[in-house]
């Protein structure tokens, strides 16, 4: 199929690239503590980009109807604006395991299993405990009029927890998420099942809430918060726009010589790692960040093409609308260490006498998040007294600037792990405005 | 598709099975600053089975293949029989229906050149761009063409085609350091013909934008607060409505006990609902993703909770009524219970009225966003005035509203008589289903006493 489209942008444009996808997703579902459905979606898309001209046009379809596809890829490209992309040729690939056979090969009764495990173990008196495992095999392949054509197999598995527990008007949720290219491990179990634990047993009792500027841990799932400005700073996108605070700081230190941040999409099973982009370009690692020095922005080829630079590798697209520069695996504090423990709060509470540790936030992405300044009242936060968690935290809020809070790191914890495609221990940041509400 | 629809439906061996098939051309066109980011159309096609044997779980297929459906009908019939149940899934009943709800087109939008939809975006972003002070824009047209076939095992067949259509802005301004928007958002049930006309729009929230470069952040502490018809809108949809969802208390006694009929939500005036059926709007279908009619559904009367929505299943086992609330976000999903039209219904009075005995408030305006985490709640507004010896005085940013939902609800003290839907773009998301058309419709609302303000002290 992919074929035809290449011989197409060769006859009918000047150049161009395309996507192709075929993805099968299973979903087992336990709500409420019992088995409750199983799910596949089967998808294939194809996303296609054409130059003609110097103008860029881009479609998509699910259907197979690729003379239409063209057309429109077409059509699209008669309005476009110019661009001088420079498709990627065909280049060496590196190496990187994208593809685990367990998990491709897991029947139904195995992903039920794991379950029921996690809801045997989860399950307590008044709580609703819901468990996800979701699977997915992909075959992705990527042709441009520069050489490129490559192609690769990947399975994701991502398994979720989330346990509800309402007393009077009191509502207490807490959520994990395991997520890899392989089955979790007993000790992936292991730590979901902590981490739930720890924080329910916690947030039984319910403390005031200290206020001023103040030590606050946040856990690698509390980060979010800290680390979305930055993300969108280190978008080269962003920097095209004029609106980054950190586009004119490349090679100045603006943070604490602790803080490393590196983009990695060559690290083995990881769900976001991959030996091309979307746009064929080889997958490199890339260090954003390095001991608090700005080192680099990530481009797709777009973006680059507009900024007179090179791709970093970071095209990704869906089967619609046109690529975006994205993130693959991000790891905070340079690099992915083995898993600690999920102790909350990393171990750093011991260094506190009167603080927070945050797990979640409300409202994050809300307002001007490019500026650095947030400010959002807690939903899930501990209080941390004399060195001590001494329970659960409601009606606060904190705010502060990232880029002050982060010029200074008071402490890294023990609790690396992975969120997602995000690896980070938590970080202890002190002078956070704490409020009660 | 009607034929091979009902084909499928005859050869399945299941006990209950439902089959949606959907098309979808799309077309859409975004401007950043000066420059045209894209314009492209673009096709999708699927279908979705759900089957559930007696004595087992939901067995789900989704796929982009259609001539696949046979086979995904024996599929999903398979992953049913690998679900055990000891409690059986129990629908509410719904007679079967068929219907063509062949919507009006409206001008179908997929015989406009996309230039023509070029044209006509460039003409709203250039709006922005003339405002003195705004240094960046971003502007999205986006239309659709849905046509929709939904067929179950009890002899419902349905045949449907919706149009919508979405127009939005930001505009940027800035001076120095300080970075302020203005959003623009319209979301319509209707085609071409609705799509010209919204240069207004699209200014005021430009200049609203360079405006506040020069206003103050509000004074935090707690005021009496007005919400205009928007932001009314988006808290009765993010703090109540998301509470009201049956699927959030079916299966868990304790939060069945939170939300009870009978309770005591607010005060007298309070009166609240959802309307699928309403006319014209982007939230409105003929039938609900499970074949249920939408109807209206009162959920709050003179203060007193006294309904909830719906799907099938929920019904079922609270022992209440379908209310067609059961809603995908298209074929990779399964329905699950949404909102539709949600609101908060008339009161009396002018937004004078409500505002003419506050010496000092708060007028909160529009909305950038909100977030709830049930009884918690933090929503931001796109701007706010102060409300000075009874009359909306000098412009004020950074207006966090932020609190209780039950507190907050019950301090609802007056409710104007100046109802309106606001029809925007966007969408409600859950369960990872994202942007689901709903719209919101309030009068002004005023509450007794509300905490404002982002900042906290250092």
């Amino acid at each position: 199929m992919i074929e035809r489209l290449v011989a197409a942008i060769r006859s009918r444009a000047d150049g161009g690239d395309a996507l192709w996808r075929q993805s099968e997703h299973t979903t087992v579902a336990f709500e409420s503590g019992r088995l409750k459905s199983c799910g596949v979606t089967e998808e294939t898309g194809c996303n296609l980009r054409v130059v003609r001209g110097g103008k860029v046009g881009v479609a998509g379809t699910t259907t197979a109807d690729l003379d239409d596809l063209l057309s429109r890829a077409l059509a699209s490209a008669e309005l476009g604006e110019s661009v001088d992309i420079v498709f990627p040729r065909s280049d060496a690939l590196p190496d990187v395991s994208t593809h685990a056979v367990a998990a491709a090969d897991a029947s139904l009764d195995r992903l039920t299993s794991i379950g029921a495990e996690l809801v045997s173990r989860l399950t307590r008196p008044g709580c609703q405990i819901s468990v996800s495992i979701e699977r997915e095999i992909a075959t992705t392949r990527v042709v441009g009029s520069g050489g490129a054509d490559a192609g690769y197999d990947a399975t994701g598995v991502a398994v979720s927890v989330d346990l509800a527990r309402f007393a009077g008007d009191d509502v207490l949720f807490l959520s994990d998420q395991y997520q890899g290219t392989d089955l979790p491990t007993a000790r992936d179990l292991d730590a979901l099942v902590r981490t739930i634990d720890e924080r329910y047993d916690r947030a039984l009792t319910v403390v005031a809430p200290p206020e001023g500027a103040l030590p606050v841990v946040f856990t690698p799932q509390g980060l979010a918060a800290i680390l979305l400005p930055v993300r969108q700073a280190l978008s080269g996108k962003v920097v095209l726009q004029g609106i980054s605070p950190l586009g004119a700081k490349v090679g100045e230190t603006v943070f604490d010589a602790a803080f490393s941040l590196t983009d990695d999409p060559l690290l083995p099973l990881r769900p976001a790692s991959r030996p091309i982009d979307d746009e064929g370009t080889p997958s490199a690692r890339l260090p954003l960040v390095e001991r608090g020095v700005v080192r680099a922005f990530i481009y797709d080829l777009e973006t680059a093409a507009r900024a007179r630079t090179r791709s970093t590798g970071h095209g990704t697209r869906g089967t619609f609308g046109k690529p975006v520069a994205e993130y693959s695996n991000v790891v905070v504090g340079g690099a992915v260490l083995e898993t600690g423990s999920p102790a909350l709060g990393g171990g750093l509470a011991a260094d506190v006498r009167d603080g927070l540790v945050i797990d979640e936030l409300i409202g994050v992405g809300q307002g001007n998040v490019i500026g650095g300044a947030f400010s959002h009242p807690v939903a899930l936060a501990y209080r941390i007294e004399r060195g001590e968690i001494t329970g659960r935290v409601k009606d606060a809020a904190v705010a502060g600037n990232v880029y002050e809070l982060l010029q200074r790191i008071a402490g890294f914890g023990t609790d690396g792990r992975w969120q997602g495609t995000r690896w980070s221990p938590s970080l202890l940041l002190e002078g956070v405005s704490v409020a009660r509400r | 598709m009607k034929d091979r629809l009902a084909d499928a439906l005859k050869a399945s061996r299941a006990d209950f099975t439902e089959i949606r098939i959907e098309r979808t051309w799309s077309s859409s066109v975004s401007f950043r600053g000066k420059r045209l980011e894209s314009a492209t159309a673009s096709e999708d096609q699927g279908g979705f089975v759900r089957v559930a044997d007696t004595g087992y779980g939901w067995g789900i297929a989704a796929f982009t293949s259609l001539d696949e459906l046979p086979a995904m009908v024996r599929r999903a019939r398979e992953l049913s029989r690998a679900v055990r149940l000891d409690a059986p899934i129990r629908l509410a009943e719904v007679p079967p229906s068929q219907a063509e709800a062949i919507l009006d087109l409206d001008g179908d939008v997929r015989g406009v050149p996309l230039a023509e939809k070029r044209r006509l975006l460039e003409g709203y972003n250039g709006e922005m761009l003339a405002v003195p002070g705004v240094v960046d824009t971003q502007a999205t047209y986006r239309d659709e063409v849905t046509e929709y076939w939904f067929g179950n095992s009890e002899g419902t067949l349905l045949h449907e085609l919706r149009p919508e259509i979405t127009l939005s802005g930001q505009a940027i301004a800035r001076r120095d350091g300080t970075i302020e928007k203005g959003l623009e958002s319209i979301g319509l049930r209707k085609g071409w013909n609705s799509a010209p006309n919204h240069a207004a729009g699209f200014r005021t929230v430009a200049e609203r934008a360079a405006a506040l470069l020069d206003a103050p952040t509000v004074t935090g502490g707690t005021y009496p607060v007005v919400l205009d018809n928007e932001l009314a809108g988006v808290f009765i949809h993010e703090a109540f409505g998301h509470l009201s969802e049956a699927d959030f208390v079916y299966e868990n006694a304790q939060a069945r006990d939170m939300m009870t009929l009978g309770r005591r939500f607010g005060r007298a005036v309070l009166n609240v609902g959802d309307n699928g059926a309403a006319r014209g709007l982007r939230g409105t279908l003929p039938f609900d993703d499970e074949g249920t009619p939408t109807q209206d559904t009162v959920l709050i009367k003179d203060g007193i909770l006294v309904g909830r929505l719906h799907s099938r299943e929920t019904a079922a086992a609270l022992g209440e009524r379908p209310t067609g609330n059961a809603r995908a976000i298209s074929f990779r999903h399964a329905p699950i219970v949404r909102m539709t039209n949600t609101y908060i219904a008339n009161g009396q009075g002018s937004v004078q009225d409500l505002m003419k005995d506050i010496k000092l408030g708060v007028y909160a305006c529009g909305a950038f966003g909100g977030q709830t985490l049930l009884e918690n709640f933090s929503f931001t507004a796109a701007y706010g005035r102060m409300i000075r010896d009874g009359a909306p005085a000098e412009l004020v940013k950074d207006v966090v509203l932020a609190g209780s939902l039950f507190q907050t609800l019950d301090r609802i003290e007056r409710i104007a008589g100046d109802f309106q839907w606001n029809q925007m773009g966007g969408g409600c998301g859950k369960g990872g289903q994202f942007p689901l058309a709903v719209t919101e419709g309030s009068p002004h609302v005023r509450i007794e006493a509300a905490l404002v303000g982002g900042d906290v002290p250092a």
